[in-house]
C-alpha cells in the first residue's frame, strides 16, 4: 500500500514539474512572442542565462509571463553560473554554461594559434550579417510567405 | 517492490526530470537500500557524448569548423546576394524546431564552381555560387538552405565527433563550471577541440553524412520549407536538375551525397501547406540577388 501511495506522489509530482519548472535561456538572446508561433511578432528578448517560469508547453513554446519562449533555446536542468573572464573575444557576455562544459574563446584563441590558416576572421564577417525580425517580416510578407501583418 | 519505483520513477520523469525531481526529499534520500540520489547521480555521469556539449561550445566548435571551410574555399563577397541568402535561410531557419542557436544561422557564399552546400554546427550555413547557379527559384533556394538548416537542428555535425575526445575534455573539465583555465588545461583542451574539429571537417567536406542523416535532412528540410509557407515539390525539381548535372561532372555535393535521384524517391510525396501561395515578387528578388 505504501508504494502505491510512493508511486502516485511521484506521478503527481512529475505531472506538476511537467507543467511549472524553471527554465534558463542557453542562447545569447532570443524572442518571447505574443503566441507559440514561429511568425508571431516578439513582445521582448529573452537573454542568455536568464530565468523564466514556465507555465507549459504549447506547440514546442514555453508560455512564461513574459510571452512565449521555443522549447529548444532554454534549458529546465540546473545551470552553473561561470566566470566571464573565461570567455572573451566573440561571446564576452557569455557567463552561463552548463557544468562541465569547456570549449570556449580561450580554447578557440589557443586553437587559432596551432592553426594559422583557420579563418577566423571571415567567421567574425559573417557574424556581423544578420538580419532584424521587423526586415525578415518586411520580406516574408512581401515575398507572400506571411499573411497581411505578421501572425 | 524497490526496483518497481525506481523503474516507475526513471518511466515518469525521464532521465533528465529524474536529477529535477527531488527524489531524496520524497523518500528520505533511501528506499529500503536503494540510493536514489546516487541512481539520479549515475545518470548524470553516464551522459558524456554529443548529448552533454552545451549551446556555447557547439558556437565555438562550429566557428572553427567554419574557419577552416573558409580556408578552403574563398568567401564571395557580394553584399546583396549574401543579404537575400541569409533572410530566405532565417525565414526556413524560424520555421524549423530549432529557430535559435546559440548567437543565430548565418550564410556566406563561396566563391567556387563547385556544386555545394555546408552547415557548420551552430548555424553557420556554406552554399557555392555553383550551386546558386543550379537553383532556379527562391523556393528552390529554401529547400537547399532548408536542408542544411536540419543538419544543424538535428545536430548531425556534433554526433561525428568522435566519443572520446568528449571524454577525453569532460574529464579534464571535471564537473566544475567555465573557469580560466590553467596552461596545461588549455593545452588538452585544445587538443580535444582540434580533434572534434577535424571528425566534423572531415564529414563535411571529405566523407559526407551518411545517406540516413542526409535523408533525414531532405525529410525535415522538407518540413521547415513547408512551415515557412514554401513549395516543398520545389526542392523536387531542384533534385531533378541536380541528377542531370551529376552527369556533367562528379566532385562537390556529389562526392558527399547519395544520388539526387535516390533523396528524391525518398524523400517522397511533398506538397504546399494551406497558406502558399505563389508571387511574382519572389521570382522578382530570385532573379535580382542570383546573378551570376
Amino acid at each position: 500500500m505504501i508504494h502505491r501511495l510512493l508511486i502516485a506522489v511521484a506521478l503527481a509530482l512529475t505531472a506538476a514539474a511537467a507543467y511549472a519548472s524553471t527554465i534558463t535561456v542557453l542562447v545569447q538572446q532570443t524572442a518571447l512572442r505574443k503566441r507559440p508561433q514561429s511568425y508571431s511578432p516578439s513582445v521582448g528578448t529573452a537573454k542568455l542565462g536568464q530565468k523564466f517560469e514556465s507555465a507549459g508547453l504549447e506547440a514546442g513554446f514555453h508560455k512564461t509571463s513574459g510571452g512565449y519562449i521555443h522549447s529548444s533555446a532554454v534549458t529546465e536542468r540546473k545551470v552553473r553560473l561561470g566566470s566571464a573572464d573565461s570567455v572573451g573575444g566573440s561571446a564576452s557576455s557569455e557567463e552561463v554554461t552548463l557544468a562541465g562544459k569547456g570549449f570556449n574563446a580561450q580554447v578557440e584563441k589557443s586553437y587559432g594559434q596551432k592553426n594559422a590558416a583557420a579563418n577566423f576572421a571571415a567567421v567574425d564577417a559573417m557574424e556581423r550579417r544578420s538580419v532584424s525580425e521587423a526586415e525578415l517580416f518586411a520580406f516574408l510578407r512581401a515575398g507572400g510567405l506571411l499573411e497581411g501583418g505578421s501572425k | 517492490m524497490k526496483r518497481l519505483l525506481v523503474a516507475c520513477l526513471f518511466a515518469a520523469a525521464g532521465c533528465e526530470g529524474l536529477q529535477r525531481l527531488n527524489v531524496s526529499s520524497m523518500t528520505g534520500g533511501r528506499l529500503d537500500g536503494v540510493d536514489l540520489g546516487k541512481v539520479a547521480k549515475g545518470v548524470n555521469q553516464a551522459r558524456k557524448g554529443f548529448a552533454e556539449i552545451s549551446e556555447s561550445e557547439e558556437y565555438f566548435i562550429g566557428r572553427a569548423v567554419s574557419a577552416q571551410v573558409l580556408s578552403r574555399y574563398k568567401p564571395l563577397n557580394d553584399p546583396g546576394l549574401n543579404a537575400y541568402a541569409q533572410k530566405v535561410m532565417q525565414a526556413v531557419a524560424l520555421a524549423s524546431d530549432r529557430p535559435a542557436t546559440f548567437r543565430g544561422y548565418h550564410l556566406q557564399v563561396l566563391d567556387s564552381a563547385e556544386i555545394n552546400a555546408f552547415a557548420a554546427p551552430g548555424g553557420f550555413i556554406f552554399v557555392t555560387k555553383g550551386m546558386l547557379e543550379l537553383v532556379r527559384s527562391e523556393d528552390e533556394l529554401a529547400g537547399v538552405l532548408a536542408h542544411e538548416v536540419a543538419h544543424v537542428a538535428k545536430k548531425h555535425g556534433l554526433k561525428t565527433i568522435q566519443t572520446s575526445r568528449l571524454t577525453s575534455a569532460f574529464t579534464i573539465i571535471g564537473s566544475e563550471a567555465a573557469k580560466n583555465y590553467t596552461p596545461q588545461q588549455v593545452t588538452q583542451l585544445t587538443s580535444a577541440f582540434e580533434g572534434a574539429v577535424e571528425d566534423v571537417v572531415n564529414k563535411l567536406v571529405v566523407n559526407g553524412y551518411s545517406r540516413d542523416k542526409e535523408y533525414e535532412a531532405d525529410k525535415f528540410g522538407a518540413q521547415y520549407v513547408k512551415a515557412a509557407n514554401y513549395d516543398p515539390g520545389a526542392l523536387k525539381g531542384f533534385l531533378a536538375r541536380m541528377q542531370k548535372a551529376e552527369g556533367s561532372g562528379g566532385g562537390g555535393m556529389f562526392k558527399t551525397h547519395p544520388s539526387p535521384a535516390k533523396r528524391e524517391t525518398e524523400l517522397g510525396s511533398v506538397s504546399p501547406g494551406p497558406a502558399y501561395k505563389r508571387s511574382s515578387e519572389r521570382g522578382r528578388r530570385f532573379s535580382a540577388a542570383v546573378q551570376l
